[in-house]
């Protein structure tokens, strides 16, 4: 039998004149002072904390982030200067029903991205068919010709995806773009898990969550799936550009906790279109390699021959199929951004289903009406480069200045397809603790969950980067711009009151 | 294992080590200095030809900065420009660990990364200026932590040799440079006062973490000749020549049994070594002789050393392994 506690905190200060913004969904709140009643009583213990506890909670795991090394390292600043990914320790909550409609979206839409890939990589029916532009497809940056007829294992091409998700005022979930090639950031959803189980461990408890900790398991079990067929356990690898990237921390994180070797270029080599690990014993052959290195880099002879990065022949090794790539090359033609707009006719030209998930409407500047109308209206769309991630090379319209969209203007007429463009989403806000103020401030926020392929199917790991723009007023929440993250609560379905029984 | 990994394993030992005895070493000069009553030269100076940055900091700062105590100690742990400073040491320990973050443990780890951390810190700076000794004390105690957690938390198996190899090696070389500088100031002086040449043995002990397992042996006669003795040959005290000498022969050999290296230059060299310092009589260490089995000592860790990069960097024509679980 439960027991409640003889005295209840005193009604919480730190949330008791918190205010959602108009106009905009708050993850927590459905008005001022009103939690969200969906999210049962999983809030009640976190809305009873006052600011000292906040204040208190948030220095400890911002101590522990940095005790611990979680960085990552931001391009154009100091060469290879690591920074603490900016954490927030109030949570975002997802409740068990919206959950289940995102899951069964993101699985639908990766089956459809996989068809396309393999048609695209194949019979390229749908081209033919002519319900997508076959110039947008053709035309996009990261589509490989010469991959056209190759087949990878077990025909999966996308073994982890990362699909960003924003709020839109009436609470849907709608798309804003995948990432099929080497999407990061699950390494920040464990370790900021682990930080909010140690510096609020009362909060988290009371809520019942559901557990990330076991992806990387997930993860190894997907490589080792993936695997050419053959005899004997396969050897997998994570191939890393090396401690200067972005994302060193999460390679690292990864290999570490699925127990197999990272790997640099220089540590593998390709004889006889198999590929070899080089160890203090000699060679070894490896069958499955995770690779965290773009395309251009992956093998000089291939690609880039300036890549020191990359393994040379090894694109002949996954030729011949002797060798699992994940991601596939190849699959960045898949998420495009103006392929991405495309996604909906996939699904229905593939799957002949509607899709579960909703996006955001995309102006293809390579159409000319949509072109004509982007140019037209810069002032009151984000304009995005198709091939470019990151928050880099983008202009959000309405923040802009008059130099700043003449000049977009001017690379739009150039490139046409280069570009797409969105009305700028109102995204959704979560509490976001204030440390100078000691107060809750509403922040907008995303979400990128992520999903795992592999022979048997998909599986999307419950919860997700929650990322959030940490700047008052902003809309960008990628962490090279400034932004931070959360961690990301998705509730268990079952009835709370069954355990307290 | 991978090549790159095991050269990395090994300088992280190294630098391990390095990073613990120089604080070590600053720890216990300044509290010789307090009371022994010597030129402030006389203490600071050898310090600089251990590390093996005398020139270096006769470059930049001049003969006459060579007693300046707290020039020397700025020098050996805040300069960034000084290779071997304690801040250096610790970067590089840490981008050593960073390197293969996926070999290291989780607790080894967060040690290194805690220290790194810490010596950046404002309370590293306050420290620094007012409580000197426990920074230096810290910096050991974090250094000895990570040691021990690496034996206590990772799997005993190529990477920890290689580790440890890095560590016994950088040993050797400290202990040997320790004793030969003091050895040779003490002689070149001509017999001091009695007091003073036992305070100068006990702090040398100290600084090799090795004065009460010295007294242990001893039973408290302190002469030169023990102590030389001690630090070379003593086979049951981890911080002597010949115990670091053997320790390191057996981690080559676990590694070549494990066929994670084909390390038989490597393995002769120290097996001559130890075959050196085993036919030494104890009535030999005077004078001269001490200095000059020291320099040999010396010269053959860098030797092993230089073997052991070309064994790994150098792997000649590739071995097939076919069978991993060998």
């Amino acid at each position: 039998m439960s027991t409640a506690p003889a005295t209840l905190p005193a009604p919480a200060p730190s949330f008791a004149g918190y205010a959602p913004l108009a106009d905009t969904y708050d993850e927590l709140f459905s008005g001022p002072g009103a939690a969200r009643t969906t999210l049962g009583p999983a809030l009640t213990r976190l809305l009873a904390a006052p600011p000292d506890e906040l204040a208190r909670a948030q220095a400890l795991a911002e101590i522990s982030l940095l005790n611990q090394g979680v960085t990552f390292s931001v391009y154009d600043d100091l060469r290879g200067a690591e920074k603490i990914f900016p954490f927030c320790l109030v949570p975002r909550v997802i409740a068990a029903e919206d959950w289940r409609r995102v899951e069964a979206g993101i699985v639908q839409r990766i089956r459809a991205l996989e068809a396309f890939l393999d048609d695209v990589y194949g019979a390229q029916r749908i081209l033919g068919s002519k319900r997508i532009p076959a110039e947008v497809v053709l035309g996009a940056k990261h589509y490989l010709p010469q991959l056209r007829g190759v087949r990878p294992p077990h025909g999966v091409r996308i073994h982890v995806a990362g699909i960003d998700l924003v709020r839109d005022p009436a609470g849907r979930f709608r798309v804003l773009e995948d990432n099929l090639r080497t999407p990061s950031g699950v390494s920040y959803v464990i370790e900021n898990r682990m930080v909010t189980k140690r510096v609020v461990p009362t909060i988290f408890g009371a809520a019942r969550v559901r557990r990330v900790d076991h992806y990387p398991a997930h993860l190894a079990q997907t490589l080792r799936a993936s695997a050419p067929p053959g005899d004997g356990p396969p050897l997998a690898v994570v191939l890393t550009p090396g401690p200067f990237n972005s994302a060193y921390f999460e390679h690292t994180f990864l290999a570490r906790t699925m127990g197999i070797e990272l790997v640099q270029g220089s540590d593998l080599c390709v004889d006889d279109d198999n590929v070899f690990l080089r160890t203090t014993r000699g060679l070894v052959r490896v069958h499955v390699i995770y690779r965290r290195i773009d395309d251009a880099f992956l093998d000089p002879e291939a690609f880039r021959a300036d890549s020191l990065l990359g393994v040379r022949g090894l694109m002949r090794a996954y030729a011949r199929g002797n060798v699992t790539l994940a991601n596939a090359p190849g699959n960045g033609v898949a998420d495009d951004k103006a392929v991405c707009a495309l996604v909906p006719e996939m699904v229905r030209f593939y799957l002949g289903e509607e899709p579960l998930l909703a996006d955001v409407h995309t102006y293809v500047c390579a159409r000319e009406d949509d072109r004509r109308y982007v140019c037209e209206h810069l002032g009151e769309l984000v304009v995005k480069a198709v091939d470019e991630a990151g928050g880099y090379g983008m202009l959000m319209g309405p923040q802009s200045t008059a130099a700043e969209r003449d000049e977009f203007k001017r690379r739009i007429e150039a490139e046409p397809r280069r570009y797409v463009a969105q009305h700028r989403i109102e995204l959704s806000t979560c509490p976001t603790w204030d440390s100078s103020r000691r107060m809750l401030v509403p922040r907008r926020v995303d979400l990128r969950p992520f999903v795992l392929t592999g022979p048997e199917g998909s599986w999307v790991l419950p919860g997700g980067l929650t990322r959030v723009a940490l700047r008052d007023g902003s809309y960008v929440v990628n962490s090279s711009q400034g932004g931070g993250s959360k961690d990301t609560w998705v509730l268990h379905d079952d009835d709370p009151g069954a355990r307290a029984a | 294992m991978i090549a790159r990994v095991a050269d990395h394993s090994f300088w992280l030992g190294r630098y391990v080590e390095r990073t613990e005895s120089t604080a070590r070493v600053l720890q216990v000069t300044s509290a010789l200095a307090l009371d022994a009553e010597l030129p402030s030269r006389r203490c600071w100076h050898p310090l600089l030809i251990v590390v093996g940055q005398e020139a270096d900091y006769l470059a930049r700062f001049g003969r006459d900065a060579l007693g300046d105590a707290e020039l020397v100690q700025r020098y050996l742990t805040r300069d960034e420009k000084n290779p071997v400073s304690l801040a250096r040491s610790i970067a590089a320990t840490r981008e050593n660990g960073r390197s293969i973050r996926e070999v290291i443990s989780l607790e080894v780890w967060q040690v290194l990364n805690e220290l790194h951390v810490f010596l950046g810190s404002d309370e590293a700076d306050a420290m620094y200026e007012q409580d000197r000794d426990a920074l230096y004390g810290r910096v050991q105690r974090s250094t000895q932590l990570c040691l021990g957690l690496m034996r206590s938390t990772m799997l005993h198996d190529a990477p920890l040799d290689f580790v440890w190899l890095g560590v016994l090696l950088e040993r050797i070389g400290q202990t040997a440079r320790l004793l030969d500088v003091q050895y040779h100031a003490l002689i070149a002086e001509g017999a001091p006062h009695a007091v003073l040449e036992t305070a100068l043995w006990l702090s040398l002990l100290r600084a090799c973490s090795g004065f009460e397992a010295f007294m242990k042996r001893s039973r408290g006669k302190v002469t030169g000749a023990a102590v030389a003795g001690f630090l070379i040959l003593e086979p049951r005290f981890p911080r002597s020549v010949r115990y670091c000498v053997t320790s390191a022969k057996e981690r080559v050999a676990a590694i070549c049994n494990d066929g994670e290296l084909a390390g038989d230059e490597t393995v002769a060299k120290l097996e001559a070594l130890e075959g050196m310092l085993r036919a030494i009589e104890p009535d030999e260490l005077q004078g001269a002789r001490v200095h000059q089995i020291l320099t040999h000592v010396v010269n053959e860790a860098h030797a092993t050393c230089d073997a052991i990069g070309r064994a790994l960097v150098g792997l000649d024509a590739p071995r097939m392994v076919q069978n991993q679980s060998q």
